[in-house]
């Protein structure tokens, strides 16, 4: 055949897609279940970091496709022991927006824990609700009731006080 | 050709990146950490030397018209099959890494070396010419990366890319309240870029002039000699 026709020219691509297709197939397969173990296990390890006394298979993963038509900020949901309900989500703030956790008794209705997985707004006024501080000023308080933002730095903290206030009306829906 | 001057030129006179100024988003990007440095340089060295031997094996096969789609479908293999690896064996160094090691696609050096060397040269040698680029590269972003994590962070420091935890060596050089966190941003990037370019350039214009100088006296020597077997005569 002709090296310049347009036929040629199509079969040759085609062919060399393939090969490539197919390589990508073979990775993929021998890589998936690692990066999916891996991808679990970077998720439970903040769950610890929050219960640190807990181990990984005491959180039960809740299916959140009810969950999140209504509430979009909620990625994932766990149980853990009992009563608490674990959401992990992801707030807008003034930048980049917050991704926590926050476990609440659904019992009680009391913030249970609190952990900042990540802050991508103002280093130094937004991340602040990465610190210490802000975890121990919910802890304990009523979930679904006035929760203290953090001043000067509303426009990250509020989101996430709203975000509490709403999981801990879900966590109520959740047996 | 001559296959060793070949290498060392990718390495220094024509690094690809203060020499030839290719490649540089990622470099400008991705220099914040030694570890990303190496990780980064790592990935480009593999995908240049495979790309390379891949496409001057084939480079008889491919019609002209269409050499760069198939270029562009191997380089792009390459890389995603160099991704899934990173991120199932190195997770961390996949998330700071991030967006920058699916862009290896289009970073210029590989299409370039490719297109420029690989397409016109043998196996072995396009092969040589992969390595002595990226390790040009490598070069590039690890000096941009030293500089900029020492003068941002005031520490040498270095983690074991496969586990997170494991610190290799850390040092601080700096005191914390001296370090100038300005070098992290991307404006450090430009400036640390541009210091070793100019540097660069000036090494080889001191090259150069030595070069014509040497000449010069070669040439004088010569009408010396000339002037002399005459005289003789």
């Amino acid at each position: 055949m002709n090296k310049q026709s347009p036929l040629y020219l199509a079969i040759f691509l085609a062919i060399v897609a393939a090969i490539a297709g197919g390589a990508l197939y073979a990775a993929n397969s021998a890589t998936a279940p690692i990066i999916a173990a891996n991808e679990e296990k970077a998720e439970k390890a903040s769950l610890l970091e929050m219960y640190p006394d807990a181990s990984i298979d005491d959180f039960v993963s809740v299916d959140a496709s009810d969950i999140t038509p209504d509430h979009p900020f909620v990625d994932k949901v766990y149980k853990y022991g009992d009563n608490v309900v674990v959401f992990k989500c992801s707030v807008s703030g003034y930048d980049g927006g917050t991704v926590f956790l926050v476990g609440i008794d659904a019992a009680n209705d009391l913030v249970d824990g609190f952990k900042a997985i990540s802050n991508a707004d103002t280093k130094g006024i937004g991340s602040r609700i990465t610190e210490p501080e802000f975890a121990e000023s919910v802890i304990g308080k009523q979930a679904s009731g006035q929760l203290d933002t953090i001043s000067g730095a509303t426009y990250t903290s509020t989101p996430v006080v709203q975000a509490i206030n709403e999981c801990a009306v879900i966590a109520t829906e959740i047996d | 050709m001559n296959r060793m001057q070949n290498f060392k030129n990718g390495l220094i006179k024509d690094n690809p990146v203060f020499g030839l100024y290719l490649g540089l988003c990622s470099t400008l990007a991705i220099t914040t950490s030694i570890n990303n440095a190496i990780g980064m340089g790592v990935a480009v060295i593999a995908v240049l030397i495979l790309s390379n031997m891949i496409i001057s094996a084939i480079r008889k096969l491919v019609p002209d018209d269409i050499r760069i789609p198939v270029y562009i479908v191997i380089i792009a293999t390459l890389v995603k099959i160099i991704q899934m690896l990173i991120q199932a064996y190195a997770p961390a160094l996949n998330s700071s890494l991030g967006v920058f090691i699916p862009l290896i696609v289009v970073n210029c050096i590989i299409l370039g070396r490719a297109e420029a060397f690989a397409s016109k040269n043998g196996v072995l040698d396009s092969a040589l010419d992969g390595l002595g680029m990226g390790l040009g590269y490598l070069l590039a972003v690890l000096a941009m990366s030293l500089i900029r994590q020492i003068l941002s962070t005031g520490v040498l420091s270095m983690t074991n890319p496969f586990n997170e935890a494991q610190v290799l060596f850390s040092l601080r050089l700096i005191p914390d309240n001296y370090t100038i966190s300005m070098f992290s941003a991307p404006l450090g990037a430009f400036m640390t870029f541009a210091f070793l370019a100019a540097a660069l350039t000036a090494y080889k214009n001191n090259i150069h002039k030595k070069e014509e100088e040497a000449a010069k006296a070669a040439k004088i020597e010569a009408a010396k000699a000339a002037k002399a077997a005459k005289e003789a005569a």
